[in-house]
């Protein structure tokens, strides 16, 4: 496949590596080189290094390439030959600087968690032609690209899978490989997809503890808005899109819920998300003391659904009953207090009624999470009144028949021992 | 009690007739499909629940046969309560099966009987006096029971009680729509509660009570078979129950005296007896 056209500077600016090389060792003394002088010896697939790596030039894939297509020659990017006489050249060469022409992609990454600049770290840094190549550059939408969303994943793990380990290591990494995103771009080559750098950036990448990552709390919805802006509003308009924007640290923002590398469809049954398990998802702040303390918030949401049919039910795997957003909704969720809530008492006929046909007012008429609560109407925690006085019951019932039975076990007892 | 001359020790009586021993039995599968597919609703997080229901279709199949069962169970119930009006054998169990006094009494009696404290502490010469004025406290003998004790009485009516409220709520709980047609949700609430903490007690009430009453008291070991053929014996009524077994002497001696007296005009009559 190829690409006509001058690159563009848009492009990921990729250089050739400097190919620490050239050896001209049969070309005479000459003015100025041509390609073909380099290629005298660099066409030979048998060129090698000292260290036996090939210094061979593929002129197939050159001439396809980027920079191939533009016409550039060798010396435009290897300009430590310039005015060079003496061949076999010197085996270090002035390394390639592909600033030179791109000149913003190059300054990003410098102060990129990529760049020397802005990275104490001591792993090897990863300059453009580890994500770019060197002489088969080719831009992001040719299939063959290295930065082409079809080959990222496998060029960002070539270091980040195994070599690179961050806070959670290259199996966190890894999972991106079963999420969704990787899928539609793998299984249905949609490559609208996010791929890595649709959500981390490229040139500009910062690391993700950085407020000024992509993927930070601060920008996360904005990365995830780039592709889903029905939801990204939905979700600036319910509770915790607003609580978001108020910058209130504990609100869940999308990975929150979907998770990072390993989001998967909503209706897949391994998803975080899916009917049967996201209850434990919205637990992990809606049964959470401390938290419901602080904001306000009603605790123990998780045990008073499970301890319902549908909550139950859901346990066991029984995907037709209402499940969290069943009722709440999931982006767009809103206080019970707004009327354009889901669970607005007076929308809750028709909320329920999604399945319970012919729900009425009565199904507003108690509490759906029953607990007992000083701040719910008397009547609505009567349920609690019967269940205390069947525990009661049945302890008071179950002891008197054990007390009976030991009682009748003991005369026999002392029967067998005086008579046998 | 004394050994009547009109009963046998081997003589067998008929205890539960067949249409009860059916009754008893559909009790039994229905009671136990219940607990079974009820039971994992109330134990969500038990492991051995989990096992038993292993997906959405074990889940909703569970749902079919707790219905279904409930069916069994409501016609159990009403085939009972048929006999119970409509035959004189019905009737006549149904009379002896009414709570009275005498039953309170009797738990009390056994209790202490078994407990022995009274005769324990009379016996270290405590209370001496009092025991002397009031021996019924000594507890020296234990009651004598008709032909159903204070235990099958109460496991009768636990029975009766469970089974109404459970059909009942069940019901709601099976039409929920209906429920809340006819009630607030703070109501059918109460159903859903009620229907969970009564299968409880009727099940912790039976594995407890009616295992050890039919099972392991030594008495009976390893099973009494009344539920199976129905039949008790002669000897089993004079030691179990008494009073009904009295009962018995007692009508047989009237009719033998009437007998008498009027000259046997059928001499097979005590025959049939």
């Amino acid at each position: 496949m190829r690409f006509s056209g001058a690159p563009r500077l848009s492009f990921p600016p990729a250089l050739g590596l400097a190919l620490g090389l050239a050896l001209l060792s049969l070309a005479p003394k000459l003015q100025a080189q041509s390609q073909d002088d380099c290629l005298a010896c660099h066409s030979d697939p048998e060129l090698k290094r000292a260290n036996e790596t090939s210094l061979f030039l593929n002129q197939e894939r050159y001439a396809d390439s980027s920079h191939g297509q533009a016409g550039l020659s060798c010396l435009d990017c290897h300009a430590g030959l310039r005015g060079v006489r003496d061949f076999p050249h010197a085996e270090k060469l002035k390394k390639v600087a592909c600033a030179s022409c791109h000149e913003k992609p190059a300054s990003e990454a410098s102060l990129s968690i990529h760049g020397r600049t802005a990275s104490d770290k001591k792993e090897p840094l990863p300059g453009c032609p580890d994500c770019h190549g060197s002489h088969d550059i080719r831009p992001a939408r040719d299939f063959e690209s290295m930065t082409s969303p079809i080959n990222l994943p496998q060029t960002c793990g070539r270091c980040h899978l195994e070599k690179v380990k961050n806070g959670r290591g290259g199996e966190f990494i890894r999972q991106y490989e079963q999420s969704i995103h990787f899928r539609a771009i793998k299984k249905s080559g949609l490559t609208l997809s996010a791929s890595c750098s649709t959500c981390h950036g490229s040139h500009a990448i910062q690391a993700v503890g950085s407020s000024q990552s992509l993927v930070s709390r601060k920008n996360i919805i904005r990365a995830c808005g780039q592709c889903h802006v029905g939801i990204e509003k939905d979700y600036l308009e319910g509770v915790h899109g607003k609580d978001y924007l108020k910058g209130i640290k504990d609100v869940p923002v999308c990975t929150d819920c979907h998770s990072e590398h390993a989001i998967l469809q909503a209706q897949d049954p391994n998803s975080r998300v899916y009917v049967t398990r996201v209850a434990e998802v919205c637990a992990r702040c809606h049964d959470n003391l401390s938290i419901a303390r602080q904001y306000g918030m009603s605790a123990s949401r998780l045990k008073s659904f499970s301890d319902s049919y549908h909550g139950t039910a859901l346990k066991f795997g029984e995907t037709r009953v209402a499940n969290c957003s069943s009722c709440h909704g999931f982006h767009d969720i809103r206080a019970a207090s707004d009327p354009k809530s889901t669970i607005n008492p007076a929308n809750l006929p028709q909320t329920c009624g999604r399945c319970h046909a012919g729900a009425g007012k009565n199904f507003a008429r108690g509490k759906i999470h029953s607990i007992q609560d000083e701040t719910v109407t008397a009547k609505y925690r009567s349920s609690y009144v019967i269940k205390r006085i069947y525990l009661i019951l049945i302890t008071v019932i179950l002891s008197t028949l054990v007390l009976f039975i030991a009682a009748d076990l003991f005369r026999r007892a002392v029967a067998r021992k005086r008579h046998g | 009690m004394d050994k009547s001359l009109f009963i046998t020790d081997d003589e067998i009586f008929e205890r539960m007739n067949l249409a009860e021993r059916i009754q008893h039995l559909v009790l039994i599968v229905t009671f136990l499909l219940l607990v079974l597919t009820g039971l994992p609703l109330f134990f969500y997080e038990f492991k051995l629940f989990r096992w038993l229901i292993p997906s959405e279709a074990a889940f909703q199949v569970r749902g079919i046969i707790h219905r279904l069962a409930a069916v069994g169970l409501l016609g159990v119930v009403v085939w009972h309560i048929g006999t119970t009006l409509f035959t004189r054998r019905g009737r006549r169990n149904f009379k002896e099966l009414r709570p009275r006094f005498k039953d309170f009494r009797d738990a009390l009696e056994l209790f202490g009987h078994n407990l022995g404290l009274t005769r324990f502490l009379e016996g270290k010469g405590l209370f001496r006096k009092f025991f002397k004025k009031h021996p019924y406290w000594l507890f020296e003998r234990p009651p004598l029971f008709g032909r159903y004790n204070f235990i099958e009485k109460f496991e009768y009516w636990a029975v009766a009680w469970g089974s109404l409220v459970m059909i009942l709520t069940g019901f709601f709980m099976w039409q929920v729509e209906l429920s809340l047609r006819l009630f607030p949700l703070w109501v059918h609430d109460i159903f859903v509660v009620i229907h969970g903490y009564e299968a409880i007690l009727a099940f912790l009430s039976i594995i407890i009570w009616h295992m050890y009453s039919v099972h392991f008291n030594s008495e009976v070991f390893p099973m009494s078979k009344i539920w199976l053929n129905g039949r008790i014996s002669g000897h089993e009524l004079r030691t179990l129950h008494p009073l009904e077994y009295q009962a018995i002497h007692l009508e047989r001696e009237r009719a033998q005296a009437r007998a008498k007296a009027g000259q046997v005009m059928n001499p097979y009559e005590n025959a049939k007896n």
